[in-house]
């Protein structure tokens, strides 16, 4: 199959790439652009661990093809350290709280929980729960998670 | 899975999709706007189709427009567009209350009214409250363009009557006008998440002395597609909210509940009857808070 | 023994990278030049092979190569060597009918007879991607015989079953009897009452979030395999893979980093792991493979899976006077591991001081996918048939359900107590637990909560078990410590956590010891290349195993370091003094750092010695960890949906080297029980045997908006058996969470008379029991 060349902005870089329409957006990611933090854990738009900020909203990464990305903005768990290679208060939090076990689902639970605190940002537990839904977890039992995106919004409130 | 195989075009116009749509032959052409049902299947590679006719960067087809006495929204417009519309919250509030409980975040911020609607799904939401309200949608094909109302166009799970020629363009939905108007909704699922097994919803709209003026019903997973539940309407119509008990009467007459996997035809006729009842009983309260 | 690092909530090293999404997982790795292997699948549950034909799918588009059964005989592989039969000196030891031999059967990579379940791997296609190779596989054509198919436990072991392998005609691959029959049949004889129930234990499947994958690259010029393949230990992968590819062991390498998740489920060798180096030898350029969940549905190792009927017998004031058990295991179609069967039979009287037990242990073939521990083995199982007969116990003899437990519970000073079937309790404050359970899952509120959601037209259960669980697992662990002049050490240890935190509490460790920072501390896991002796991680082994041979290598490597100390301080090693990472001459101000001794020694000559050490230990007692769980449900009666409303814990996992670890381990833990308990199920067509569980639409697995946030505390008691008194924290969170959940719905549902509920137990069969009994 004829491949199309596709431009896309990913963690605030251009990237040209040719692909298959067939591709999806995750395995783009990970396989050309070889930013292997996205996951890929089902590949039918359950488990949540291939989410990324698409035009800053998350969405399912293995739900979209990477012919559909042309011309779109992509932020993948990369993206969410900053330029200076410091690590998000949210992602400080994660650490904190130890909320991650093998880590595998934790770049779609950032990418989650991220996207709730810019739309709320004093979520209770049954926001954060709801929010973090549609993100499979094997390990934490969700529990210290919501424990970790419950104190990145708390300190955000005191400015801390 | 790998998707098996395919072309893809991204038309900018409805023109175009429609002539790609008629030209496809003995191919297998399909649109594809959310993708959120889609792509799972051809994932599993159980839709393989030849082409894929992206619809995203069609223009117009993601407004939603107040017309008065009905909401127009444009079929590509995505079901978290809907979740923050304040148009929708004020005027569809039957809508607003039903469209958070579709999917996750993650698929309503791809998902689209029209995919949702002409993929059929027994328990689906957004059609319920549409067909609840007496939606139509807008079917366009290279030769015509047709109004087609909802009820009717649910034809068994996850088969609707849209010929393989037509896009959904957009979707029709009547506003109730009136001083109190009160929603309810109810689904039962495995979990709050999954698909629901059976749901319920209600618009109910009250006179001044508390009799019910306007009624719109519907229940899902109590028949092979979404299903308005007319006999109920008729009821409750012209009753006071205390005679609700008797409305539920020719129910059974009016479902036709399955046994599959998830639940029992049992199961569902009697939690069918306890949701209605309850999402009739939520719509009148929340009209009579309006009213006070 | 104050500890300053043992025992502190330190930040995990390992999430520096996983947060950033800089993890290792297996299918991160890339190799110039790699291919995609694709696997071809029995449609089947049982059937012969015929033939296969390969002539469509060799000509698509980008194919390499496709090898079935027939090549992998023709290059002499060898079927993976399993050892199926737990070995090590404590372990139950079963034994084949009969006081036979054990049948275990070939695990051919590739079979050429017959396949025996659906998902059995029969052929590979490799391609230049991986669609292509997806795409070959899809036409590969396969001429089956079909054969009558069992998938159910008890059904497969009854008279006239499909047989599944020719050598054991009845399926019933083990049988063993453990305990004293004579002394028990006369305590049933004088008991005042007996209680019998019949329990179905559901298959189950693992399900870590990363799925399996594998990357074979054989080196043509060296003739070495690089295989990089997550799994429960890289040690053991090297050496099955060896031999089956029939070479020298450190012909092969393995390489692991990070392991999204295991459960029990990568312990055991797969077939794909050494056909990726095998394919990749055959084309001459690396190959990868990567499972997509459809296949893991399929062709994971699945879980738990027993058939038992238990009773026990009690006088007339509650005393429990003997028990019996008839436990039938499923292995599935291929043995892979009767841990399960013998980890369960050594803890069937729980918690309780059961004078004598009689068992019988069975393990049956039939049409699925092999079975292997899976968290917890075996202990979560048996955990469910003596609370769950407790309990009923209870309701039925008019015992008030926690006096009867109280009554029955083994207690302090009983410790180490022998049970009736042969284990040995290392320690544990039973009493003590539920004790602190209760209170903090604030018992006596109850029936005041019970009350307010009655007014709400809810029904609120509550659920109660104590568990106690055994920690064998291999016995030999090796550590090696490396002080670099850089002020870093190295510790290589053969275990492999996949999420544990093991850089994290096996530092801490090292860092007590050697009084040193724990972010100096690199643990070192994975590559057989740097790590050549190593048990892996599985049955709650790890930290015990590794925090005793971390401590020995510890206290060597400090020895070893005070006479060097002493040539390099020019002092008498009685006067060195260890503190803080550096030795110091007493009352002076003369000290040198365990780093700076490593500069040194490297540079003198007439030093020869390197800051190194190698420690081997083996440990052969287990231990016991304990506790006890309280749930709260509440139903709506009207659909049957329900909600967990409370679950508190308290348990005794000995000393705990890093609570934030042990804790997670605790709510992750009792989340995966939960899962079974409420929702998940391998449901497979009785008939036909296919799966009916393919994909996450229709395998529930638990989500965050189905649960609470959990209160969990811990009662450690040391465990006597070793330095640092560490128990384990892995399985104690799921062990008891089943029977806590059952209980609890019983406990709710018992109104309506409702006896007992085969899990999962769904809002519908919740409903369904209500409407019976209205």
């Amino acid at each position: 199959m004829k491949e199309i060349e596709v431009t896309l902005t990913v963690n605030k870089r251009v990237h040209t790439v040719n692909v298959a329409p067939r591709m999806t957006l995750v395995d783009c990611l990970r396989d050309i652009l070889r930013l292997t933090g996205t996951h890929v854990g089902c590949e039918h738009g359950v488990c949540g661990a291939c989410s990324v900020m698409f035009d800053g909203e998350p969405v399912r990464s293995c739900l979209m093809f990477a012919v559909q990305a042309e011309g779109h903005e992509i932020t993948t768990v990369e993206g969410l350290v900053g330029e200076d290679g410091e690590i998000s208060d949210l992602q400080d939090s994660f650490w904190e709280c130890h909320a991650m076990q093998c880590g595998y689902c934790t770049p779609g639970m950032l990418i989650s929980s991220h996207a709730l605190l810019m739309e709320n940002p004093s979520p209770d537990d049954h926001d954060i729960r709801e929010a973090i839904s549609g993100n499979l977890c094997r390990c934490t039992g969700y529990q210290q998670i919501v424990e970790a995106v419950k104190m990145a919004a708390e300190r955000r409130q005191e400015g801390l | 899975m790998k998707a098996a195989t395919f072309d893809y075009v991204r038309p900018a116009s409805v023109d175009e999709v429609c002539r790609l749509l008629a030209d496809a032959g003995e191919m297998e052409r399909k649109i594809i706007a959310g993708g959120q049902t889609l792509v799972p299947l051809m994932a599993m590679r159980m839709s393989r189709p030849d082409m894929l006719i992206d619809i995203n960067d069609v223009n117009g087809l993601s407004e939603i427009e107040d017309k008065g006495d009905h909401l127009v929204i444009g079929g590509c417009t995505r079901q978290r567009a809907l979740e923050r519309s304040e148009i929708i919250s004020k005027r569809l509030p039957l809508l607003a209350k039903a469209i958070r409980k579709v999917g996750h975040i993650q698929t309503r911020n791809r998902g689209t009214i029209g995919g949702s609607i002409v993929h059929g799904d027994p328990t689906a939401e957004i059609s319920m409250a549409a067909l609840a309200l007496e939606a139509s949608v807008l079917l366009r094909s290279v030769s015509e363009e047709k109004e087609v109302p909802l009820d009717g166009f649910f034809e068994a799970a996850m088969v609707t009557n849209i010929e393989p020629d037509q896009i959904l363009t957009e979707v029709r939905i009547p506003v109730w006008e009136g001083a109190s108007i009160g929603t309810g909704f109810y689904e039962t699922a495995s979990r709050e998440s999954d698909y629901a097994i059976v749901s319920a919803m209600a618009q109910i709209e009250l006179a001044a002395d508390g009799t019910i003026v306007k009624a719109a019903v519907s229940a899902g997973g109590v028949a092979p597609c979404p299903l308005k539940l007319r006999g109920v309407e008729l009821a409750l119509k012209g009753s006071k909210p205390a005679e609700l008990s008797s409305a539920l009467d020719g129910l059974d007459e009016e479902i036709d509940p399955d046994t599959d996997v998830h639940a029992t035809a049992g199961y569902r006729s009697r939690v069918a009857r306890r949701l209605i009842t309850r999402a009739i009983e939520d719509a009148v309260s929340e009209a009579k808070n309006e009213r006070d | 023994m104050k500890y300053q690092k043992i025992g502190q909530p330190v930040r995990r090293r390992e999430d520096a990278r996983l947060l950033k999404g800089q993890g290792r997982f297996s299918d991160d790795w890339s190799v110039d030049g790699q291919t995609y292997m694709a696997v071809v699948r029995s449609t089947y549950a049982h059937a012969f092979i015929l033939g296969i034909d390969v002539e469509v799918a060799r000509s698509m588009p980008g194919v390499l190569t496709i090898l079935t059964g027939d090549d992998a005989r023709l290059d002499n592989l060898a079927p993976i060597p399993h050892s199926p039969l737990p070995s090590t000196k404590h372990d139950m030891k079963l034994e084949g009918p009969n006081g036979s031999e054990v049948f275990i059967g070939d695990h051919t990579l590739l079979p050429t007879d017959k396949v025996r379940y659906v998902g059995e791997a029969i052929a590979i296609v490799v391609a230049e991607t991986l669609a292509q190779a997806e795409d070959a596989a899809e036409v590969v054509s396969v001429n089956y015989d079909p054969l009558p198919a069992v998938t159910d436990t008890a059904k497969a072991a009854e008279n006239g079953a499909p047989t599944i392998w020719d050598e054991v005609p009845d399926n019933i691959c083990v049988e063993t009897f453990f305990g004293d029959k004579e002394r028990t049949d006369a305590a049933f004889a004088a008991a005042q009452d007996v209680v019998e129930m019949d329990i179905v234990i559901d298959r189950v499947t693992g399900v870590p979030m990363e799925p399996r994958a594998a990357l074979g690259d054989y080196n043509l010029d060296t003739g070495r395999y690089t295989i990089y393949a997550g799994s429960g230990g890289s040690v053991r992968q090297k050496r099955e893979i060896a031999e089956v590819l029939g070479v020298e062991g450190d012909t092969v390498r393995v390489v692991s980093k990070d392991v999204g998740g295991n459960f029990g489920t990568r312990n055991r060798l797969y077939v794909e792991f050494p056909l990726v180096g095998w394919a990749s030898r055959k084309i001459g350029r690396p190959v990868k493979w990567t499972c997509d969940r459809g296949e893991s549905f399929l062709s994971d190792y699945q879980g738990r899976d027993l058939v038992t009927r238990v009773s026990l017998a009690l006088d007339d004031a509650g005393q429990f006077l003997a028990m019996r058990a008839d436990n039938l295991s499923n292995v599935g179609s291929r043995m892979v591991s009767l841990s399960p069967l013998s980890k369960g039979s050594g803890l069937i009287t729980g918690s309780y001081d059961i004078p004598v037990a009689y068992l019988r242990s069975r393990a049956v073939f039939s049409n699925t996918a092999p079975t292997n521990a899976y968290r917890s083995s075996g202990r979560p199982e048996v955990t469910f048939a003596i609370e769950r007969l407790v309990e009923t116990a209870a309701a039925e003899l008019g015992y008030d359900p926690i006096e009867l437990r109280r009554k029955n519970l083994v207690s302090s000073e009983q410790m180490p107590y022998p049970n009736a079937v042969g284990m040995t309790y290392d320690s544990g404050e039973y009493a003590k637990s539920m004790d602190m359970c209760m209170d903090l899952a604030d018992w006596r509120g109850f029936e005041t909560r019970k009350k307010e959601a009655e007014s709400r037209g809810m029904l609120l259960g509550r659920g109660f078990a104590n568990y106690v669980e055994s920690s064998i697992g291999t016995p030999r662990e090796q550590a090696e410590i490396h002080v670099r002049a850089d002020g870093h050490i190295d510790l290589v240890i053969g275990t492999q956590p996949s999420g544990q935190g093991h850089e994290t509490s096996f530092a801490q460790v090292a860092a007590e010891w050697l009084g040193v920072p724990v972010n100096t501390i690199s643990v070192i896991v994975g590559d057989t290349d740097l790590v050549k002796v190593g048990g892996g991680s599985h049955s709650g082994r790890s930290m015990r195993m590794a925090g005793t041979v971390i401590v020995k290598a510890a206290d060597e490597l400090i020895e070893k370091s005070k006479k060097l100390a002493a040539v390099v301080l020019e002092a008498a090693e009685t006067d060195l003094e260890f503190h803080d990472g550096k030795f110091q001459v007493v009352g002076t101000d003369r000290e040198i750092s365990l780093y700076a001794l490593a500069e040194v020694v490297g540079r003198r000559s007439d030093l020869p010695e390197k800051l190194s050490v190698i420690e081997d230990n083996v440990m052969e007692t287990p231990v016991f960890p304990n506790g006890c769980h309280i749930c709260e449900i509440e139903i709506d009666p009207v659909s049957g949906a329900y909600k967990i409303a409370r679950y508190t814990t308290v348990d005794d996992v000995g000393r705990a080297i890093n609570p934030l670890i042990v804790d997670g381990q605790t709510h992750g833990g009792i989340v995966q029980g939960a899962g079974e308990a409420l929702g998940e199920l391998c449901a497979m067509d009785p008939e036909s045997g296919q799966p009916l569980a393919g994909s996450f639409m229709d395998y529930h697995m638990p989500r965050a908006d189905e649960y609470p946030s959990f209160k969990t505390e811990l009662n450690e008691v040391p465990s006597p058996t070793n330095p640092l008194g560490v128990k384990a924290g892995g399985e104690g969170g799921t062990t008891p969470a089943l029977a806590v959940l059952v209980n609890g719905f019983v406990d709710a549902l018992r109104p309506f008379g409702v006896r007992d509920i085969q899990m999962p137990v769904t809002p519908r069969k919740v409903w369904e029991l209500i409407k019976a009994g209205s």
